[in-house]
């Protein structure tokens, strides 16, 4: 219970409590300034993002989804990694295509206007003698691009499917043990070395 | 636990490629002859040298209608060369490398100049030296002036591409009627001390530029 004087009281009170109260200039940027300073930098904000304990419901074919994905990163990342320290591998992009860089194609010619067939044999196909048939071009040319790897080749024409014929323009294997015209073609890996281009 | 997962996969892969190679030669070669093949080509394999050469080799033999003993005699000579070359350049050299010098080696060059060649360019790929050294001696170069010239020119640091355009130059010099040393060492010599070659390149016709430093 209260009476008259009681109303007048409070109503003195509210309006003193309204009066809008007067602040020095520039109060508000100092109190401004001042949350700044003590809120929490970004590095310190991440930290604890990333400290923070959380949990996850995952469901078993979820959580297996995720252990597969990340053992395949593992193993990328070690093949990649053992692929860089195969020694000669620096300049394996130009001489170890194998396994850096891709394959050079180099073309193979033969101007042979009276064969029926001409297939190429070497290296490169176990010295198959049809398994590498080239194309006949016009008058009498013949031509086949196979993409080889790095290395040093040997291999001859098969005319006919019988007569081995050597590569004019490719020096000729001097390491030729089975009596037969054999050609030899080096690839660096940027560019045949042989003569076939 | 992922090395033991790829010393797994490389322990199973091992025999698989094995098989592989010795299945290329089934049907190819007579049974003898195959059966001393394979018994090359798994010494080899076990002393870690490449064995894909080896059959190559005696599939080249065999489509060239050789006969076994001198496909068998052939494989194990070649299997002979790897050996030295990987002695001469060293247990990192690659598969081509080792080809490459074992042809070297055929035409007479000596394990000295394998091991010379490495320690000029011991970070480089050797394939288009040792090849062309092997080609010149093919062209008529005696072997010392090829290897003494390819030598030089590794030494001055010139690409393959110079290399391959030196050869090109000395065989082109000899089909004019140059003797093939006297033609590789004026070549060689006119590449290492000018930095280019004196002709231009037959097969493009253009003009070589300096040679730079082999690198990747």
């Amino acid at each position: 219970m209260h009476g008259p004087a009681d109303d007048s009281l409070i109503a003195r009170v509210a309006e003193e409590l309204r009066r809008p109260v007067a602040a020095r200039p520039g109060f508000d940027e100092r109190v401004m300034a001042a949350v700044r300073a003590e809120a929490p930098s970004l590095p310190a904000r991440a930290w604890t993002w990333l400290t923070e304990p959380r949990s996850f419901v995952v469901t078993p074919l979820g959580g297996l989804a995720t252990a597969a994905g990340l053992a395949a990163l593992v193993i990328a990342g070690v093949v990649a990694t053992s692929g860089r320290e195969r020694p000669g591998a620096a300049r394996g992009a130009a001489l170890q295509p194998a396994a850096v860089a891709a394959p050079t194609v180099v073309t193979f010619v033969l101007v042979a206007p009276r064969a029926t067939s001409v297939a190429l044999a070497g290296d490169f196909d176990g010295w198959d003698r049809v398994k590498l048939p080239m194309r006949r071009a016009s008058a009498g040319l013949w031509t086949l691009d196979v993409p080889l790897a790095a290395g040093r080749y040997r291999y001859a024409f098969v005319v006919d499917g019988r007569r081995f014929v050597a590569d004019p323009t490719a020096p000729p294997a001097v390491d030729d043990d089975f009596g037969q015209p054999t050609s030899v073609v080096t690839v660096s890996g940027r560019a045949a070395a042989g003569g076939s281009l | 636990m992922i090395r033991r997962i790829l010393s797994l996969a490389l322990v199973l892969a091992v025999p698989v490629a094995a098989h592989a190679q010795v299945e290329r030669l089934s049907g190819r070669l007579p049974e003898p002859t195959r059966a001393a093949v394979v018994a090359i080509v798994d010494s080899a394999r076990a002393e870690g040298l490449p064995t894909d050469p080896l059959v190559n080799r005696a599939l080249e033999g065999a489509s060239k209608g050789a006969e076994g003993a001198r496909i068998v005699a052939v494989v194990r000579s070649l299997a002979d060369r790897l050996r030295d070359a990987r002695t001469a350049l060293g247990a990192s050299a690659t598969e081509a490398e080792l080809v490459a010098g074992a042809a070297a080696l055929r035409v007479g060059a000596t394990p000295a100049f394998l091991a010379r060649l490495r320690r000029e360019s011991p970070r480089e790929p050797l394939v288009v030296p040792l090849a062309v050294m092997a080609d010149l001696v093919a062209r008529g170069v005696p072997a010392d002036t090829a290897a003494t010239s390819v030598l030089a020119l590794v030494r001055s640091g010139v690409r393959d591409a110079d290399l391959v355009a030196f050869r090109e130059n000395v065989e082109r010099d000899i089909a004019l009627g140059a003797g093939g040393g006297a033609a590789a060492s004026v070549r060689a010599g006119d590449v290492a001390a000018v930095g280019v070659p004196v002709l231009n390149n037959p097969k493009t016709g253009t003009t070589p530029t300096p040679p730079t430093p082999r690198k990747p």
